[in-house]
């Protein structure tokens, strides 16, 4: 999924990215639909954890996450992941990945 | 676990071949890629880190540190150039996209602590790329 956001770093200065979000899950194929998870279900999940809390948000200002700790591309992913890992079926997530831009990424996994 | 990717790209010329082997086996070997004049890719290098987050900063490496260790490493030594003939480590050594990628992660893995390095991928072309994790056999 893409979604974008603003945060303020440590100097003050505010700027923003078009970010890129990439959730793999595991687990057994259920043998009834074939299917590991139901990927309708997937993104209704990642937009009520991800998209509903900070597209279009700033980081700094708009959610309660950066108040004690700096809004970085490696935080920011690990509390993706955190959040992710609370609302999908227990050890499900297998990893995430977050671009902030082309030339960077951060992948989370247990 | 978290793990940090940062891309780069560079271009170069290089050869395949070998200069202790005849010109026909090296084009046996190589193919096309033997033609003594040269041929050139985009490269595009992807390094992968891990280690732990400075609770203060929030990120993994200073700012610029991996970047200011590429770009004077990596790409002033590699970028526009002729791989086999400007560049000592493949006076001798066929430069390869496995072994870029090796010398990539032999000059870079000194300059990446506190955190360690994990993954060099070069990617030659769209259809093929090489990652190298490491190999302390081959080193």
């Amino acid at each position: 999924m893409d979604f974008s956001a603003s945060y303020r770093d440590a100097g003050g200065a505010t700027s923003g990215h078009n970010y890129e979000l990439e959730v793999t899950v595991s687990g057994r194929i259920d043998p009834e639909t074939g299917m590991v998870i139901d990927l309708k279900d997937l993104k209704e999940l990642m937009e009520r954890e991800v998209e509903a809390r900070f597209d279009h948000r700033s980081l700094s200002d708009d959610t309660p996450y950066f108040r004690d700790r700096p809004p970085t591309p490696e935080t920011f992913a690990a509390l993706i992941f955190s959040l992710l890992d609370a609302a999908l079926p227990k050890g499900s997530l297998h990893r995430i990945r977050l671009s902030p831009t082309a030339q960077l990424s951060v992948e989370v996994t247990r | 676990m978290i793990r940090v990717i940062r891309r780069y790209d560079f271009s170069a010329a290089h050869v395949l071949a070998r200069p202790d082997w005849s010109p026909e086996r090296n084009r046996n070997v190589y193919g096309k890629c033997a033609n003594p004049a040269g041929h050139g890719h985009n490269y595009r290098i992807e390094i992968a880190i891990e280690g732990e987050l400075d609770p203060k900063t929030g990120r993994m490496l200073p700012e610029g540190q991996l970047d200011e260790a590429v770009r004077r490493r990596v790409l002033r030594e590699l970028d526009g150039r002729f791989l086999n003939r400007d560049v000592p480590a493949f006076a001798a050594t066929v430069p390869t996209a496995e072994n870029i990628a090796r010398h990539i992660w032999d000059t870079v893995a000194p300059d990446v602590s506190p955190a360690r390095l994990v993954g060099v991928r070069l990617i030659e072309t769209r259809n093929n790329s090489v990652e190298y994790a490491g190999d302390e056999e081959l080193a």
